[in-house]
């Protein structure tokens, strides 16, 4: 009987332990409200601090953070931060598993699209205390389009890192051009003058597709070339409660068309040949079998860590149907905290020393590739451009941005919504009009789930 | 004596952990406590958990208002999730893919495995005993191997410009298909190309399991039921499929359940080859419900398909056992 009981407490002590992860981390400012001023809060006692700060392990992104933690730290030597990364799935697995049981980090890296529909509606991430920054001063320093996935309800719930942009510009492969006798770097005037080009570097061996003159096929190109080709026209892909989207309209069929056409009219990527899962812009540019590949400014700089003496270069395309250029982003990644911190007030602190301050922007920027989210790194781009040139022509984009907007799963919205059907209709599986309706409905009933 | 006597057996049963010592007892406890701690945390809970998700409309992404989150933003759905599987939604039509393309998966890959897997144990077996390690050893290596490299050495193998199989096929005057793994279009036999791409680089990862249960099967069959059959007159096929086959009944039973197990839930291949495409023609449960949980944050609806999956293995397990089960003993 004794050894029963034994054997019971055992069990209990250890299923108190187990499930009590959420009752011994729960911090003293749960209760309150996250637009709480951090001034409110119990000031920083001028005792040693730790702080814990997560993010995904892509290298770049793994040595801007340490860099940055470090000079942070030599700053405020009362603050250590414990910096942990996890490869991308598992970063996403570990979110959600310690956000339930409450024991995430106190600052953590997330995509800025996910932040309101997902983590800030959820309840899980706090306010940006007003004496840190609030909306309108944060609005003077960031481009609009990077601030807006963090701001909802009233309240900015992060601050970002980069201008996620996938947007209007493409790799272009040196040797193709000149092969080809085509000027380098291309001067595209129109994108019918891109289309002619690619036809001239497109490559057919033996009935394979051996070279893509122009290859927009991913994930997020598919997905975003159609929503600028939209707005292009002055359509808009919400409906008007601006929850529901509104795909089948003139304009998308318009927009689907034409990229429908690049694939079966003029040729110039297979389909089937060239898609995200098998060669996939971002790695296979560099070996040779596309001419034009449509990415962002970030896969330059990835693969040139791989690819060091690739003759390319990074340049502006035109606007898909010549009028004013008008374009969707993301609000990439940046830094938010978590409501459940102990420590608030060096918590804001970290993100806003990450973030805002310009000397920690551009090692973050030029370590990680990307383009800045702060706007005077652009309105003085020699320390930025003095590291990665090749996103030049990226900052006369930017202006022309608008965040994406509340697209409920922003994942879903493009990976097993608009990618798949857009692809099967540039295959031929579907016609536009089919593929239309087909985003449409799916796009909508994803909303109406989420409620 | 008599009262001493006949409770002796009861006693006996009821209370032969009363002889040990205490500190045996205490060993005994200390022994177990540790590995019982680790089922109940690791799969009991996680298992129960499942099932109290499945019937609420769970995000991780939300603060709910009870235990661990549940109600309140994250409500109770009774059987909701369920009832929404036969919806029209693309949801519900994904789910309703993967669940075939699971099925058809697993149907696939358990004959072709025994047709490649207990020929070779035979060949494997009758040669000579130096060369049975050697060959052993060749056929388990993939076993071994990470199933994420594999996966990548396959799809390498079937890159539609680059790729190896491709280049031996022109090698020998035909004309290769489109692509092996992105063309919604390709069929055989009705079974999509991509599929039968998947199942390929599986069984060759998964076969030499199998090949060694069998060659381990083959060598517990006494010798003497063989020579028996000869005496009488039986020939090879007689022996194999008079003595062998019933003898290894038990075996099989074991691997076919465990092969058709592993095949309702392999992800990885699927994963890193296909990502479910193209069209969702690749799309299984497990990455099904991979996605809904860790990408689309939809636990409650990811533990509604757990749940559908469990009940799939349970059913064709049961109907394998009462199919395969076997008296033979030896």
């Amino acid at each position: 009987m004794r050894d029963k009981i034994l054997i019971l407490v055992l069990i209990i002590t250890f299923a108190l332990t187990a499930c009590g992860g959420k009752a011994t981390t729960a911090p003293p400012l749960q209760a309150a409200p996250t637009d709480t001023p951090v001034s409110a809060n119990p000031p920083s006692s001028g005792e040693k601090v730790t702080l814990k700060m997560w993010s995904h392990s892509n290298p770049a992104f793994q040595k801007a953070n340490e860099l940055l933690i470090a000079k942070f730290q030599e700053q405020n030597p009362n603050i250590e931060v414990k910096f942990e990364t996890f490869e991308y799935d598992l970063y996403l697995q570990n979110l959600e598993t310690s956000m339930v049981a409450g024991t995430e980090a106190d600052v953590m890296e997330l995509f800025g699209t996910w932040i309101c529909p997902q983590y800030a509606s959820g309840g899980r991430l706090m306010s940006v205390p007003e004496d840190v920054m609030t909306y309108d001063q944060a609005k003077q320093i960031f481009f609009q389009a990077t601030l807006d996935g963090y701001y909802c309800d009233g309240k900015l719930y992060g601050l970002p890192h980069e201008f996620n942009l996938e947007n209007g510009g493409a790799l272009v492969n040196q040797e193709m051009f000149e092969k080809a006798g085509l000027a380098f770097p291309p001067q595209w005037a129109t994108f019918a003058d891109l289309i002619a080009d690619a036809k001239k570097m497109t490559a057919v061996e033996g009935g394979t597709m051996t070279v893509a003159g122009f290859d927009p096929i991913t994930g997020d190109g598919l997905t975003f070339t159609f929503l600028a080709a939209i707005l292009e026209q002055g359509g808009n892909y919400f409906a008007a409660d601006n929850r529901h989207f509104n795909f089948d309209t003139p304009e998308a069929r318009k927009a689907l068309q034409m990229i429908v056409d690049w694939a079966q009219k003029d040729k110039v990527v297979d389909p089937v040949v060239f898609t995200d899962e098998s060669n996939s812009v971002s790695t296979a540019f560099w070996t040779n079998i596309m001419a034009i590949g449509f990415i962002g400014s970030w896969a330059a700089g990835e693969g040139l860590i791989s690819y060091p003496d690739f003759k390319f270069d990074y340049v502006e395309i035109p606007t898909y149907f010549g009028g004013e250029r008008h374009f969707a982003a993301d609000s990439g990644w940046g830094k938010v905290v978590s409501i459940n911190t102990k420590h608030p007030v060096e918590a804001w602190k970290l993100v806003k020393f990450l973030t805002v301050e310009e000397d920690s922007a551009v090692i973050y920027n030029t370590t990680s590739g990307t383009i800045p989210a702060l706007k005077a790194l652009v309105a003085n781009p020699d320390a930025v451009l003095a590291k990665e040139p090749w996103i030049k022509p990226t900052f006369d984009l930017l202006p022309h941005g608008q965040f994406i907007g509340n697209v409920t799963d922003r994942d879903r919205l493009f990976y097993t919504i608009v990618y798949p059907t857009v692809l099967l209709a540039m295959q031929g599986g579907t016609s536009v009009d089919e593929a239309v309706v087909k985003i449409n409905n799916d796009a909508n009933a994803m909303v109406d789930e989420a409620k | 004596m008599t009262n001493i006597a006949v409770p002796v057996p009861i006693r006996v049963k009821q209370e032969k952990g009363a002889n040990l010592r205490p500190w045996q007892r205490a060993f005994v406890a200390g022994s177990l406590t540790p590995i019982m701690a680790l089922l109940i945390f690791f799969s009991v809970l996680p298992m129960v958990w499942v099932v109290v998700l499945c019937f609420y409309n769970f995000s991780p992404a939300r603060a709910g208002s009870g235990f661990m989150d549940l109600g309140g933003a994250n409500p109770f759905v009774g059987l909701d999730n369920f009832k929404a599987m036969f919806a029209t939604s693309q949801t519900s039509h994904i789910f309703r893919l993967a669940f075939l393309n699971t099925i058809v998966f697993s149907v696939l890959v358990l004959p072709v495995n025994l047709v490649i897997t207990l020929p070779l144990a035979i060949l494997v077996e009758s040669v000579h005993d130096r060369l049975k390690g050697f060959f052993r050893a060749i056929y388990f290596m993939p076993v071994i191997s990470s199933a994420v490299a594999v996966s990548l050495m396959w799809g390498f193998i079937y890159h539609p410009q680059q790729g190896l199989l491709n280049a031996l096929i022109k090698a020998i005057g035909l004309t290769p298909p489109r692509a092996w793994l992105t063309d919604p279009n390709a069929s055989f036999l009705g079974v999509n190309l991509a599929m039968i791409a998947v199942i390929i680089a599986y069984i060759w990862q998964d076969f030499g399991y199998n090949l060694i249960i069998f060659i381990a099967a083959l060598q517990g069959i006494p010798q003497e039921f063989r020579d028996a059959a000869r005496v009488d007159g039986a020939n090879a096929w007689q022996e194999f499929w008079h003595i062998i086959m019933p003898l290894l009944k038990p075996t099989l039973l074991f691997v076919c359940v465990m092969t058709m197990l592993s095949s309702l839930q392999v992800f990885v291949p699927f994963q890193v080859m296909t990502n479910g495409g193209p069209a969702f023609q690749t799309e299984v449960l497990v990455k099904n419900i991979y996605d809904y949980a860790f990408r689309y944050k939809q636990m409650g609806w990811a533990a509604a398909i757990s749940m559908v999956l469990f009940m799939l293995v349970m059913f064709i397990t049961f109907i394998q056992f009462r199919l395969l089960r076997s008296e033979v003993e030896y």
